[in-house]
């Protein structure tokens, strides 16, 4: 794969022909993707959901020393006002000093609609480079720049000569794709235009040469692992993953969210790239191996006792430690059950409906058949075949229904109305309905919690008897407000709206 | 000709618009836009509004179009109508909503045609343009008002003397807009008014059909919802009259005499209330007598914040709170005639004292006009600094205040790092609340 010559990545309905409305089940869904039509299907029926853009923002927001430039009309990358407070929060985890999200719009108007937005961008780059002095500069480039045809390129191009900070261009415009995960592939694609290089290290014939330095120093890259990081993962569940890693011998660097400038250069520094979700990173990952020779690791989603034996695994057997890998998995499995013995007593038999990614939802699935629980219903955001690896770990799914939907929570209340949850592991979005089932509700991600490894797996499991335990406040809700739906959806298929071809 | 601005205290004018119609009582927006417009807007604006959420129908359950490629191509018509179809069929509400983004209208897709279609259904189909090119969320509120006063409200309604229409606090951009409409309607009625706010506590859409009852319509602010209150003087001949947004004792009295001689009920009624509502207010206020002269609570303080806060917080820590305001920041992207109408309010203060003020839409516009507000310590020997102080803003003035280690109060848009529920900060109580707020800031370490 190198589509690094390109403006922009293919979109993934075409390059991965993943598909965003689905609903039937697993096994049928299964075949579906290998059929390769579930690209085709769309909804007569829908509602808001996330797109490229917003998504895009998702990673950009993250990284430090960065000034974030929307191009676009005033509201794109309005989302932003509620991701500042945490934005900074969170970058000051990975670095106590780091500055809060600064973000400029171009605010486009009609004027700019009909003459074009070229200069509004110039003027935004200048600012951001003179007045925030950044390390990096992200163009993110929402629908109406595209439609009318600014020459984002030409213009960075243009100024990169001009300013201090690496600048690159995100086209993400909403409008182009229905899977808002290819958002992922064009901030990878600036990142590897833009930030990913070898770091020049000055040779100074002065300096006597040390072969102890060298050896320690290709040493330890012989040893380093880059983690895949997202968005959404805690600080929390990177300490988890780095602790694991740690305990095979290995060292491990965390990319690219929370990173600056420096981390892409040294990103090149390591002997193996691991995803943590198929969802996010291939892009990245084949072009890394392609233009530097980097081996990588796209497979299972380190949420879950045997997701992640099986995660730690993969990576072991790399570095020939597989036997150190199974001391270090068989220790956490035993220590894990113990812990797990009494909350498996109060969670056994209750019933599970996960909404979020597809990769997360099937891996943290694992989680509540660990726990004994019975998985009733399932809802990913897009699939494709990156998640069919994720079913090796769950029993008797078969039968389960799977909903493919980006949100639209239409479809799971009416689900859920037949299915009779007794908890929602849910992904944010639609919340103001799934509450109004009485339902308790356990996030299926946060910034602010442990999900990951083996201290995930407890977390989500005395979390989850914690949320069980009082239900009031979401059985208050659902008593006093009532959803929008009219009674008659309810008698439908849920999957009524849901057009096959087109 | 809209400047760039850095980090924007407000959305497009279909967020505007959005959050407008998430405040009716059982309205059912349906947007024509590309997917991400409706969940990034809600995003942007629920946080920011104190974690106002979906509502009934919002957020993520709101109906959209979500159009792509094909649609702009081809034109999206065809499947809004679709979408609209479903929208009946699928959700219970008694008004839909057609509001669009910037793509379906550089495309010129026409919604009015496809609303059309359904003006035979049960309940009321309209359809309202809201590119988010033409304007911001307060544009977006006069938007969708205006589409509504033109296409929901009743035509040829008989006036009633005592009624009147209360617009210019917006919802979302307005974190406390219920809380406020709330007090405000309760002291317009204690003056024998009936009272529209339609956004308001226990109100239904009834109250906006049938504001073409009112002889007048009170827009409390010197920007929002003054075109609205233009095309409804056009459509129903009710006038209407802008008076600041009033926080506090002073601020209300004077707000409550010129509602009723705008009104026409007597200035007899109004310096009754005033009286008694100044009692009530003492006596609460009366309680921090004590603590703010044992450890002196006087503040400097720097205030930033939209039209309708920024000069009113401004007057009410002046005139009220005996504080000193040295900076006062308007955010809103305005022209020239709104600049001086907003600048005109910085005049008659009882304290006589004054911020310097700025109109700038800038979030580093606080540190940067800070320096000429203040004088920057030159590592003097004696450096009469700028303390004790706080800082009156949003959430955006956060790091500003990190930075010089100040108190802050988030009261204008964005507020995410409150909850919001009934708080108010106008009227008496509104007054209170924010005394009470600020106070706390300054006593939390105790």
């Amino acid at each position: 794969m190198n589509y690094l010559n390109e403006k922009t990545p293919p979109v993934r309905e075409d390059r991965l022909g993943a598909g965003i409305a689905f609903g039937g089940l697993c096994r049928e869904l299964c075949s579906v993707q290998r059929e390769g039509c579930l690209n085709k299907a769309s909804r007569s029926f829908s509602q808001s959901q996330g797109c490229q853009f917003t998504l895009s923002l998702a990673m950009t927001n993250s990284l430090r020393n960065a000034v974030i430039i929307m191009h676009g009309p005033i509201g794109c990358g309005a989302s932003c006002i509620g991701s500042a407070g945490g934005s900074g929060t969170f970058k000051r985890l990975r670095d106590p000093k780091a500055e809060g999200l600064v973000w400029i719009n171009t605010n486009l108007d009609e004027a700019d609609v009909i003459n074009g937005g070229e200069n509004k961008l110039r003027e935004s780059i200048l600012r951001a480079d003179r007045e925030f002095r950044p390390e990096i500069i992200v163009v993110t480039v929402s629908c109406v720049p595209s439609l009318i045809g600014d020459d984002v390129d030409a213009v960075i191009a243009e100024l990169q000569e001009e300013t201090a900070a690496s600048i690159f261009p995100v086209h993400c415009p909403g409008f182009k794709t229905k899977v808002m995960a290819t958002a992922y592939d064009d901030v990878y694609h600036g990142i590897l235009r833009s930030l990913v290089r070898r770091p020049v290290r000055r040779e100074d014939s002065r300096v006597v040469h040390d072969d102890l330095y060298e050896t320690q120093r290709r040493y330890r890259e012989s040893r380093t692992v880059n983690v895949l990081n997202v968005g959404m993962m805690s600080r929390q569940d990177e300490l988890e993953l780095e602790r694991l890693i740690e305990a095979l011998g290995l060292k491990a660097r965390f990319l690219p969210c929370y990173s600056d400038d420096d981390d892409f250069r040294e990103a090149l520094e390591s002997s193996l790239n691991v995803s943590i979700c198929g969802t996010h990173d291939d892009y990245f990952l084949e072009h890394l191996k392609e233009l530097y020779n980097i081996p990588y690791i796209i497979d299972t989603m380190p949420v879950g006792r045997k997701n992640t034996g099986r995660w730690l695994t993969l990576i072991a057997s790399r570095f020939g430690l597989e036997a150190e890998a199974k001391r270090l998995i068989d220790a956490e499995s035993d220590m894990l059950d113990k812990a797990l013995e009494p909350l498996r007593a109060e969670l056994k038999g209750k019933k599970a409906f996960l909404t979020g990614g597809a990769i997360r939802v099937l891996a943290t699935a694992e989680i509540a058949q660990d726990l004994g629980m019975e998985i009733v219903g399932l809802k990913g955001h897009h699939y494709d075949g990156f998640a069919n690896v994720l079913f090796e770990n769950l029993e008797n799914v078969d039968d389960v229904v799977i909903n493919i939907a980006t949100q639209q929570p239409f479809e799971h209340i009416n689900l859920a109305k037949r299915l009779k949850p007794d908890i929602f592991i849910s992904h944010t979005g639609g919340n103001n309905l799934t509450a109004k089932l009485g339902i308790p509700i356990l996030p299926i991600f946060s910034q602010s919690y442990n999900y990951m490894g083996y201290s995930g797996v407890y977390e989500i499991a005395r979390r989850m008897r914690r949320l069980l335990f009082n239900s009031r406040f979401n059985l208050n809700i659902a008593r006093h407000r009532r959803l929008p739906y009219r009674e008659s959806w309810y008698e439908k298929d849920p999957f009524a709206y849901i057009k096959r071809e087109g | 000709m809209s400047e760039i601005i850095d980090r924007p205290r407000y959305a497009c004018a279909l967020g505007g618009a959005l959050f407008t119609l998430r405040a009716l009582p059982r309205t059912a927006p349906i947007i024509h836009a590309s997917a991400g417009c409706g969940y990034s807007l809600y995003g942007a604006l629920s946080a920011g509004a104190g974690y106002l959420g979906g509502g009934y129908c919002g957020g993520a359950a709101w109906s959209s179009t979500n159009v792509v490629e094909r649609e702009i191509v081809f034109g999206g018509e065809e499947r809004l109508e679709e979408q609209i179809r479903a929208t009946i069929e699928l959700m219970d509400a008694d008004l839909y909503v057609v509001v669009t983004g910037c793509m379906v209208e550089m495309i010129g897709d026409d919604a009015a045609a496809a609303a059309a279609v359904f003006r035979d259904a049960e309940a009321p189909v309209l359809a309202i343009p809201t590119p988010s090119f033409k304007g911001d969320s307060y544009a977006g509120y006069d938007m969708a008002l205006s589409g509504l006063f033109r296409g929901f409200t009743r035509l040829g309604a008989e006036k009633r003397k005592d009624t009147v229409n209360l617009l210019g606090l917006v919802p979302g951009q307005d974190a406390f807009y219920k809380g406020n409409l709330t007090e405000l309607k309760r002291l317009l009625e204690q003056l024998g008014l009936r009272v529209n706010t339609f956004f308001g506590e226990g109100e239904t859409l009834d109250n906006l059909r049938n504001a073409s009852e009112a002889s007048l319509n009170l827009v409390l602010s010197d920007r929002y919802g003054i075109k609205a209150a233009q095309v409804f003087e056009e459509i129903h001949g009710v006038p209407y009259r802008v008076l600041p947004f009033p926080i506090g004792a002073a601020q209300t009295a004077d707000f409550l005499r010129a509602a009723a001689e705008a009104a026409g009920v007597g200035t007899a009624a109004a310096s009754a209330l005033i009286y008694r509502e100044e009692d009530r207010y003492y006596d609460y206020l009366e309680r921090i007598a004590d603590i703010y002269n044992d450890i002196d609570l006087q503040r400097y303080a720097i205030v930033a914040g939209d039209v309708n806060y920024a000069p009113s917080v401004s007057r009410f820590i002046s005139d009220e709170l005996g504080w000193i305001p040295k900076l006062t920041v308007i955010t809103d992207q305005l022209n020239a005639e709104e600049t001086a109408k907003v600048q005109s309010r910085f005049s008659g203060w009882e304290s006589g004292v004054y911020p310097l003020i700025k109109f700038d839409p800038d979030t580093s516009a606080v540190q940067r006009y800070f320096p000429l507000a203040w004088p920057q310590s030159a590592n003097e020997r004696y450096y009469d600094s700028f303390s004790p102080a706080v800082v009156i803003g949003s959430a955006l003035e956060r790091d500003f205040a990190l930075q010089y280690s100040l108190p802050l109060l988030t009261v204008s848009f964005p507020v995410t790092n409150r909850i919001v529920l009934n708080q108010s900060y106008a009227g008496y109580n509104g007054g209170l609340s924010l005394a009470s707020d600020l106070i706390t800031l300054l006593m939390s370490w105790r």
